[in-house]
């Protein structure tokens, strides 16, 4: 998680044109070959993880002790298989669709609290501003991993309550983005204009201010879900992750590391998943940020 | 300047003590606790067990705890381990060293190679290497890091034998080579993350400069291209660059937790995984008051860099 | 093996015992596991003169507590057997041998006398503190005032409460008297180490003296240097009254994770694991390291499905025992520990003189399983899932988070008890949150873990089995899983009061019966770890009744 650079975001970045769905913007996130090819990997393995498991011969949790410790490619198991002799394709596939949900719940979770939050302070700034920005403050002061684990012992672990830990952890980014922005845009005059008719705060914030602000949010929202996607794997590494027998892409690594000698494929396919989901969100959010914001392109 | 100074420290200080309301807060209110470990083996008796924690003051409501912790805090006092009977303060002091001796030796790492590929990058913009090196840094900051370093116990100590699984050193063999050698392969893996975010803030740092007039005045002079880069653009370009080394104290920390799990190197990470387990509060509210005051010192100082570097940048908001 | 390889961070998940009392024939299982000196082949050379070389023990837990007195897990005594003396030790046959008494009391020595009340013990002569000053009873009594002292953090008062009127009658003989008789006390103190009372009574606090960060015993090692985190090291005491100390300094090197302890015995880094072992995947390639010897090492821990009694299905003993008809244990055993632990039908080790061999056995019969929950009219319903009086046969088995293996364990029952309409749940927990209030306030429906039933030693189990026991109701006691029987309470009644070793064995073996009749704890197997060590390392000695196979360390040595 620690690898996701935020901090390019963090700088307010100017409105782009409205309506930019339909013009220059995709057309430049199309020129992106990399953000292409990442948004096909994820398209492709959304699909996979949905429907592929109805196409194997095997279920995640099947046991054919028989057939423990299968390598990759070497029978009917096609990626091999786990000391229980389950399916390692079958549980990738299903721990796919955990870790993806995981990825994009947390996002939506940690994307609403970080703009009710920035947005409101960005908007009154004053005192309650103030106070809510110091709280952001104080949550980034403890390095992610550590308020991760903190909090990690105030749960039991299931896969809604990794969803609230791992969106409970990532939100101070987001609302710190939508403040900076919120806080610039609302001295612009379109703002300052539907102030002047009389619209109430509310729907200023939402009705001119959010969309406006929109670039940037998009931007953070798909580096928040391969943040998410790798916070999920370290909580599951260091034991506070999702319990089996629910497969998950980061707790299929767990005990990886004691086969490390004997059965290397178990952790190689697992982390595989891992990074080749996380290069391609981050690819995605790169390309989206250079389309949205032509300003930081090249960077 | 001073004024700017006070004010920060005013905030930094406001802000642990958030920081210590919500660890405190989050740590007491998670079910279990240090009576756990005893609970487990089935020798202690409930009462033995009710006995202690109440001789630990555990029973008393948390405010009460919380003032009686912060007030300790306050004289000085971080308290004493439930595990070890040791003082805190002296528990992450003979931790901090292994932890500071792993960020500091990557974190050099890191900037030579981040900035050679960054400075790489800008020069020849937009060349293979450049978009290898771009792609690279990407997937680096998609690898989860504990697997990384699965991946390199798995290629260089399992199958090559040529770096140790783990350890600081060879026990009865505190030789510096040994020491050394030990080092490598956690050094490579916590470097992984800040060799990338190096070389993109190097490239487009450069790239920033590159553009500025100075410059183009003095190519146009005819300075040659290589001087003008390692005089002048890289000098402009490594102010700032240092800024980010303060920013990316959090990112390191991390980074160094799950880097010491793998390679059982016995730094703060160790002891705050540790810590969490046997829920042993005051060293864990040590630890994460401690790193706190790191990360708020981390970004001070980038401020103070960055307002030395460029006076231009306002020291407000923020 | 209860805390396999993984990153867990790691409580002791339930500790490993290996204690055991009074044996009078486990020498036969230990010569019979090729294991002991005599099991070497060749006579051993004999010991250095002086103190030599350095061993390094590898251990998967830091020891953190130096005070014996005080709160610690299992591997903190390797610390404190090493640096501290009891006034007796339990031998791998289980015969007490006096260490720094001069004999062990017992009724036909007049030791003990009036039935168990009055005891007197007489203490070897010469024995010296690190330090210097002499030992002498006033240690013995300020040690036995200082557990029950009101403010002073003692680990555990049991058997220690009872005793009154400790009066010193020579430098080196005491006596007290008991509330009443209590057999157990003989194995308690035996794992009770005595302390200086020189020192601690200078501390204002003892729960705090300097002494707890840098203790100062009898034993064959002083305390040396430590590195938190890393290794403590023990440094050999010259002046020792027993055997040894043959080795200059011991090291104990904290490598916190199994794995990575295994790979640094493998290449030689730590010259032996002991306590958590080596994991049982390992096993197969560690007996084939060349220079190393591994060993299954007898343990008295054991591996029990502890059903919570309150629990509307889990109450009902039809149901109990259909679930232990269907766990298949030697396929558990076989795969998942890949042959390593022993089956057992007891809540006591099988090397226990007072052991029942002859309880019936377990085996896998899922037919009979499902003919039992028939009898009692537990019905299959639409979902496949059981029902009896609206109460559905579910129910959630925990175990400690990041215990592969157990949940191995885990995925088979679950697959088992699938098949006869029963359903079972996965709930696993961090170590510090399931043995929190969640088991010791039987917040649990059911708990796959491994402990032991005795007291030290001692086969007595009345604070796990007694009624008078439940944390949840009487806020004393260790019998989580809330069993109350009449029966039993008499018997460890009748077992405590009782000190001729037949007619408490007699008394055992009949609880051994009932327990193994009404299932209150549903046992699937003894612990076998495994344990290994440098070849050339002379006394290695695994002991079934210590707490650590470091328990004699003080005779070790290299051979040259």
């Amino acid at each position: 998680m620690s690898g996701v650079p935020f901090t390019s975001t963090a700088e307010p970045a100017l409105p782009p044109a409205p309506g930019f769905w339909n013009s220059p913007g995709l057309r430049r996130f199309r020129r992106h070959r990399l953000a292409v090819f990442g948004a096909a990997t994820i398209v492709f393995l959304t699909l996979a993880c949905i429907v592929g498991p109805w196409l194997l011969p095997y279920t995640d949790t099947f046991i054919d002790i028989r057939n423990r410790f299968a390598p990759p490619f070497s029978g009917p198991h096609v990626l091999g298989t786990d000391p229980l002799g389950r399916d390692i394709l079958a549980r990738l596939l299903m721990a796919g669709r955990i870790s993806l949900a995981v990825g994009f719940s947390a996002m939506a979770i940690a994307m609403a609290i970080g703009i009710v939050v920035g947005m409101v302070a960005g908007f009154y700034e004053g005192a309650l501003g103030a106070a809510l920005m110091r709280f952001v403050d104080a949550m980034l002061c403890f390095p992610s991993i550590f308020l991760l684990l903190a909090i990690s012992a105030l749960i039991s672990p299931s896969v809604p309550s990794i969803i609230l830990l791992i969106a409970m952890t990532s939100w101070m980014e987001v609302a710190r983005v939508v403040e900076a922005q919120i806080r610039s845009l609302k001295t612009r005059e379109f703002a300052q204009a539907a102030v002047s008719f009389g619209a109430s705060n509310r729907r200023i914030m939402i009705r001119e201010l959010l969309p406006n602000a929109i670039a940037p949010i998009v931007v953070a929202a798909t580096l928040n879900v391969a943040h998410a996607i790798l916070a999920e794997s370290y909580i599951s590494f260091l034991g506070f992750g999702i319990q089996p027998p629910t497969p998950s892409w980061g707790n299929m690594l767990e005990s990886a590391q004691s086969y490390l000698t004997s059965a290397p494929w178990l952790a190689i396919i697992p982390g595989a998943a891992i990074t080749l989901a996380v290069t391609s969100f981050n690819f995605i959010g790169d390309g989206l940020r250079d389309a949205l914001d032509p300003r930081m392109e090249g960077q | 300047m001073i004024a700017f100074l006070l004010r920060r420290l005013g905030q930094s200080l406001l802000l642990l003590l958030i920081v210590s309301v919500i660890g405190f807060a989050i740590l007491h209110l998670a079910p279990g606790g240090p009576m756990s470990q005893f609970a487990a083996g089935g020798d202690m008796t409930q009462a033995d067990l009710d006995r202690i924690a109440e001789q630990l003051g555990l029973n008393r409501p948390l405010p009460v705890q919380y003032v009686e912790w912060l007030w300790r805090m306050l004289s000085g006092d971080w308290g004493v381990s439930y595990r070890d009977q040791q003082p805190v303060l002296h528990i992450i002091a003979s931790h901090i060293g292994a932890t500071l001796e792993l960020m500091l030796t990557s974190t050099l790492l890191a900037m030579l190679i981040g900035a050679w590929v960054g400075i790489l990058g800008a020069i020849r913009r937009y060349s293979l290497f450049d978009s290898l090196a771009t792609v690279g840094a990407m997937i680096a900051l998609s690898i989860p890091t504990f697997w990384f370093g699965l991946v390199v116990i798995y290629v260089f100590s399992v199958g090559l034998g040529w770096l140790p699984s783990g350890n600081r050193y060879t026990m009865g063999d505190g030789s510096f080579l040994n020491q050394v050698h030990h080092l490598i392969g956690p050094c490579i893996v916590l470097a992984l993350v800040s060799t990338a975010v190096w070389s993109r803030y190097m490239r487009s740092s450069m790239l920033e400069v590159v553009n500025q007039d100075y410059i183009r005045t003095a190519r146009a002079k005819g300075v040659p291209e290589r001087q003008i880069l390692m005089r002048h653009a890289l000098r402009n370009a490594l102010l700032p660059m240092i800024t980010i080394t303060g920013l990316h104290v959090p990112t390191l920390l991390s980074g160094a937790l799950v880097t010491e799990t793998v390679f059982t190197w016995p730094g703060m990470g160790r002891l705050f995984l540790d810590s969490i387990s046997y829920r042993d509060y005051p060293v864990v509210m040590g630890i994460l008051m401690f790193t706190a005051v790191l990360v708020l010192m981390g970004s001070l100082l980038a401020d103070l860099l960055y307002g030395v570097a460029d006076p231009r940048i306002s020291r407000s908001g923020r | 093996m209860n805390k396999p390889s993984t990153k867990t961070p790691g409580l002791a998940l339930p500790a490993l015992h290996r204690r055991e009392v009074l044996a009078l024939g486990a020498g036969g299982i230990l010569a019979a596991s090729g294991l002991g000196a005599r099991a070497q082949g060749k006579a051993p050379p004999p010991p250095p003169a002086k103190p030599s070389g350095q061993v390094v023990v590898g251990l998967s837990q830091e020891p953190t507590a130096f005070n014996p007195l005080m709160p610690g897990i299992e591997v903190d005594e390797t610390v404190w057997m090493q640096v501290f003396n009891t006034m007796w030790l339990a031998q791998p046959d289980g015969s007490l041998v006096p260490d720094l008494a001069a004999e062990v009391p017992s009724e036909a020595n007049g030791g003990i006398s009036e039935g168990g009340l009055a005891w007197k013990v007489k203490l070897r002569e010469g024995i010296t503190w690190h330090d210097g000053a002499p030992f002498t009873a006033e240690d013995v009594k300020y040690t036995l005032e200082l557990i029950n002292a009101p403010g002073f953090k003692a680990r555990t008062r049991v058997g220690h409460s009872l005793v009154k009127d400790i009066k010193v009658t020579g430098p080196l003989e005491i006596s007290w008297r008991m509330e009443k008789a209590y057999a157990p006390y003989l194995a308690l103190l035996s794992n009770t180490f005595i302390v200086p009372k020189h020192l601690l009574e200078k501390a204002a606090d003892p729960n705090t003296a300097p002494f707890n960060g840098a203790p100062v015993g009898t034993g064959p090692f002083k305390w040396g240097t430590r590195t938190p985190g890393d290794n403590i090291q023990l440094v050999a005491n010259e002046k020792y009254h027993g055997k040894g100390p043959y080795l200059e300094k011991a090291v104990l090197k904290y490598v916190p994770d199994q794995t990575a302890l295994y790979a640094q015995f493998r290449t030689g880094q730590v010259d032996l694991i002991i306590g958590t072992g080596i994991p049982a995947n390992f096993y197969a390639e560690a007996v084939k390291l060349p220079g190393r010897k591994v060993v299954k090492i007898p343990s008295a821990s054991l591996e029990v499905l502890m059903p919570n009694l309150e629990h509307p299905a889990l109450s009902d003993k039809a149901v109990r025992k259909a679930l232990y008809a269907s766990i298949n244990k030697q396929a558990i055993i076989d795969i998942v520990f890949y042959g390593l632990h022993i089956p057992t039908e007891s809540f006591m080790p099988q090397e226990s003189w007072a052991y029942d061999p002859s309880l019936p056995k377990q085996s896998y019969d899922p037919a009979l399983a499902g003919k039992i929950l028939d009898d009692a009219g537990w019905k299959r319903s639409g979902s496949g899932v059981r029902m009896k009086n609206g109460v559905p046969l579910e129910f959630a088995v925990s175990t400690t988070t990041g215990a592969a293996l157990r949940e191995q364990c885990q995925q088979l029952m679950q697959q088992d008890w699938q098949q006869i309409g029963i359903k079972m749940a996965i709930n696993n927990m961090p170590a510090a949150v399931i043995w929190g209030e969640f088991y010791t306030r039987s917040k649990f429906q059911s708990l796959l873990v491994g402990t032991a039933f005795r007291t030290v030693i001692d086969p007595d189990p009345a604070h796990r089995f007694g009624s008078d026991a439940i944390p949840a109701k009487s806020g004393n006691g260790a019998n989580q899983m809330q069993w109350q029987n009449a029966e039993a309470d008499a018997l460890m009644k009748q077992g405590q009061e009782t000190f001729d070793p037949e007619k408490r064995k007699a008394i055992y073996q009949k609880l051994q019966v009932l327990v193994r009749e009404e299932l209150p704890i549903l046992p699937i197997y003894q612990y076998a770890p495994v344990e290994g060590y440098k070849e050339g390392l002379i006394g290695y000695l695994p002991n079934i009744n210590a707490r650590q196979n470091t328990w004699n360390m003080g005779q070790w040595y290299w051979a040259k």
